[in-house]
C-alpha cells in the first residue's frame, strides 16, 4: 500500500479552486489588469500626457483609430489614462495589504504566543483604532498633509495615502491570527517541537504560522478590493493620489462632471475598469473563503 | 445584568479616551510636519504675522510645541479634553460652534441610518432564509451570486452610476408624468432637498443598505444552517410539528442574534459610506459636513467631526454587545 502524499490546507485549497470557472475568469481579469500596471506600453503607445486641448472630449472612435477610447476633457487620450492610471491604483492597494498583513501577522503571533502584556497591548490597541472607520482616518490625515510635498514619482503620488491606510488596515488580520494561533498554539505538535528544545522563534515560524494562516489568505483579495475603492473616493475628494499624476479615481472624478454634458464614458470607461477589478478580487476572496474553510460550503 | 452594564461602559470610556489620544498624537504629528493649519484660514491670502497670530490663539495652535516634531503636545491636549468635557467641540473655519453644525445635521444622518437598517435588516432576513431553506438550489446559488456581486459594488461606484447616470433622466420623466411635487419626482431627485427629508434620503438609504446587506445575508444564512442541523430542530421536527412552525419559531427566530452583532461590524463601515453618500448626494448630514469639510480644508470641522463619530461609534458598540447579552441567556455576564 503506497502512502499518501501529504495534503495541506492550502494544497487542498489549490485543488478544489484550480478547475472552478469563475475563479479562472477572475484570475485572467486580475493577470490583465497587473500585466497593464506593470507594462503600460503593451496597451497604448500614446502618452497619457500628450493633451490636444483642440481635441476635448471626443466621442469613442473604436480600436484602430488614433483614439480608441476617445479623449478627455482636456484632450488627453482616454484609453492611454485607463492603461497608465491602473498602476498607482493598483501599486496603492497591494502595497498597503502587503504591509498591513505583514503588520498584522507579525502583532497576532505575538500577542497570541506570548500573551500577558504583550497581548493586553496589542488588543488594546486593535480596539483603539477599530472605532475610527478606515474612511474617516484616512479623510482626517490627508486633509492635513494636503500641502505636503513628496515629489511626483509613482512612489510619491501613492506614499501619502498607502501610509495612512495601512495604519488603519492591520487589525483585521492581527484579530484573525491572534484567534487561531491561540487556537493552535496549545496542540500537542507545538508542545512536542518545545520539548525537543525549539526556540520561540521557531515554533513561531514554523509551527504555529503555517497552520495559522489559512483563515487571514481569504480576506486578502477583499481588501485589496476595498483599498482600491477607498482610493478612488479619496482622489474623488482631490486628497488621494495627486493630479499630475493619473488613476482611475481621479479620473472617475474628472470624469463624473461631463456625464449630464453628454459624454458618459468619461465616468463609465474608468468605472468600468474599476468594478471588474474589484469584482475580480471579490469573486477570488469568496472562492477563496469556501475553501479554506469547508463549513461555510453548500 | 447592571454591573455588566457599568464595566461595558467604563471600558468604552477609556476606550474613547484613547482614541482621543491617538487622534490628538496623529493630528499633532502632522501639523509638525506639515506647517501651520491656520493658514487655510487664509485660502490664497498673504496673512500678516498679527492676523496669524490671531487666528492660531483661536484655534488653540499657538502653542509653541506645534513647532517643535516629536513633542506630544500633552498641554492643548489637556485643554482639548477639558473643552470637550464641557461640550465644546471647537468652531469651523467661520466661527460656527462644531456642536451647533453637528447637531442640526444629526437628523438627517439618523433618517438615512433608519432607511439603511431597515435595508439591511429586511434584506439579511429575507434572503439569508430563502438561500438557508433550499440550501444548494437554484436560489441559494442565485443569491450567493448577488452577494458576491453586491460586494464588488462599492457604495461610491453605485452612487455614482445613481446620481450621474439614473437620477437625471428617471427625475425629468417623473416631474413630467406626474408633477414636480409628486412623491415618484422627489424620490429620484439627484439632490437632497430639505423640506422633503424622507422622500429624498429614501433612494440614497436603500443603496447604501443595499451595499452592506452581503454581510448580513451571509450571516443568517450560516446561522440557519446551523439550526436546521441542530438538535433542537429535529426535536420539533420528531413531535410532528408542522415545517413551517419549526422554520419560522425555531429556525428564523433563532438566526435573529448573530443579527445583531452583524449591526455592530457593519455600522464603521456604514459610517464611511454614509459619509460617500451624504457627500455624494448633497445629504446635509454629519457625513455631508465632513465630506465639505474635507474638500474646503477646514482641520477643525474635520477633527471635531471625527472625534464625535469615534463617540458615537463606542456607544453603539456598547449598546450592540448589551443587546446581543440580552437576547442570548447564554450570555455570562461577568
Amino acid at each position: 500500500m503506497s502512502e499518501a502524499p501529504a495534503r495541506t490546507l492550502m494544497s487542498d485549497a489549490w485543488r478544489s479552486l484550480r478547475f472552478r470557472p469563475d475563479v479562472i475568469v477572475a484570475a485572467v481579469v486580475l493577470v490583465f489588469f497587473l500585466v497593464m500596471a506593470a507594462f503600460p506600453g503593451l496597451f497604448t503607445s500614446t502618452s497619457p500626457r500628450r493633451c490636444v486641448i483642440g481635441d476635448s472630449r471626443l466621442a469613442p472612435q473604436g480600436f484602430g483609430a488614433e483614439h480608441p477610447f476617445g479623449t478627455d476633457s482636456f484632450g488627453c487620450d482616454l484609453l492611454a489614462q485607463l492603461v497608465h492610471g491602473a498602476r498607482p491604483s493598483l501599486l496603492l492597494a497591494f502595497v498597503v495589504v502587503g504591509i498591513a498583513l505583514v503588520i498584522g501577522i507579525t502583532l497576532g503571533v505575538l500577542a497570541a504566543y506570548y500573551l500577558g502584556w504583550v497581548d493586553k497591548l496589542v488588543t488594546r490597541v486593535i480596539e483603539v483604532l477599530l472605532v475610527i472607520p478606515l474612511l474617516l482616518a484616512a479623510m482626517l490625515l490627508l486633509s492635513l498633509f494636503q500641502g505636503v510635498d513628496v515629489g511626483s514619482g509613482t512612489l510619491g503620488t501613492i506614499l501619502l495615502p498607502a501610509l495612512v491606510l495601512t495604519m488603519f488596515a492591520w487589525m483585521g488580520y492581527a484579530r484573525y491570527v491572534r484567534a487561531s494561533v491561540l487556537e493552535v498554539k496549545n496542540h500537542d505538535f507545538v508542545t512536542a517541537a518545545r520539548a525537543l528544545g525549539a526556540s520561540d522563534l521557531r515554533i513561531m515560524t514554523r509551527h504555529l504560522l503555517p497552520n495559522a494562516i489559512g483563515p487571514v489568505t481569504a480576506l486578502v483579495p477583499t481588501s485589496i478590493a476595498g483599498v482600491i475603492g477607498a482610493e478612488a473616493v479619496l482622489s474623488f475628494l482631490g486628497i488621494g493620489v495627486r493630479p499630475p499624476a493619473i488613476s482611475w479615481g481621479l479620473m472617475i472624478s474628472n470624469g463624473s462632471e461631463w456625464v449630464t454634458g453628454g459624454h458618459p464614458h468619461l465616468l463609465l470607461y474608468p468605472l468600468a475598469c474599476l468594478v471588474v477589478t474589484v469584482l475580480a478580487l471579490v469573486v477570488l476572496g469568496d472562492a477563496l473563503r469556501d475553501a479554506l474553510d469547508p463549513r461555510l460550503a453548500a | 445584568m447592571g454591573r455588566y452594564i457599568l464595566r461595558r461602559v467604563l471600558q468604552a470610556v477609556g476606550t474613547l479616551f484613547l482614541v482621543m489620544v491617538v487622534l490628538h498624537l496623529l493630528t499633532t504629528f502632522a501639523i509638525q510636519l506639515n506647517g501651520n493649519p491656520a493658514l487655510a484660514f487664509f485660502g490664497e491670502h498673504e496673512p500678516s504675522a498679527s492676523q496669524l497670530a490671531a487666528v492660531e490663539k483661536r484655534y488653540g495652535l499657538d502653542d509653541p510645541c506645534y513647532d517643535q516634531v516629536g513633542n506630544p503636545c500633552a498641554g492643548p491636549f489637556v485643554d482639548r479634553l477639558v473643552a470637550y468635557a464641557q461640550g465644546d467641540f471647537g468652531t469651523n473655519l467661520r466661527g460656527r460652534a462644531v456642536t451647533e453644525i453637528v447637531a442640526q445635521s444629526a437628523p438627517h444622518t439618523l433618517r438615512l441610518f433608519v432607511v439603511v437598517t431597515f435595508t439591511w435588516l429586511t434584506i439579511g432576513m429575507v434572503l439569508g432564509s430563502v438561500a438557508a431553506r433550499w440550501r444548494g438550489r437554484p436560489a441559494d446559488h442565485g443569491i450567493r451570486f448577488t452577494t458576491v456581486l453586491v460586494d464588488a459594488l462599492p457604495v461610491f461606484v453605485l452612487l455614482l452610476l445613481y446620481k450621474f447616470v439614473v437620477t437625471v433622466p428617471v427625475h425629468q420623466w417623473a416631474r413630467s408624468e406626474f408633477g414636480s411635487e409628486s412623491w415618484p419626482a422627489l424620490w429620484f431627485r439627484p439632490s437632497f432637498d430639505a423640506d422633503h427629508p424622507w422622500a429624498t434620503v429614501l433612494i440614497p438609504g436603500i443603496l447604501l443598505g443595499v451595499s452592506g446587506s452581503a454581510a448580513f445575508v451571509r450571516l443568517v444564512r450560516a446561522s440557519q444552517l446551523e439550526s436546521y442541523s441542530g438538535e433542537h430542530v429535529r426535536t420539533a421536527r420528531s413531535k410532528g410539528l408542522p415545517e413551517r412552525y419549526v422554520v419560522l419559531h425555531h429556525v428564523v427566530r433563532n438566526s435573529s442574534i448573530p443579527v445583531v452583532t452583524a449591526v455592530g461590524l457593519v455600522f464603521t463601515e456604514a459610517l464611511a459610506g454614509a459619509v460617500v453618500t451624504e457627500g455624494l448626494m448633497n445629504i446635509n448630514g454629519m457625513g455631508g459636513v465632513l465630506w465639505g469639510a474635507v474638500k474646503g480644508s477646514d482641520v477643525s470641522l474635520v477633527l471635531g467631526v471625527v472625534t464625535l463619530l469615534a463617540v458615537v461609534t463606542v456607544v453603539v458598540m456598547i449598546v450592540v454587545d448589551v443587546l446581543y447579552a440580552a437576547l442570548d441567556p447564554r450570555i455570562r455576564y461577568e
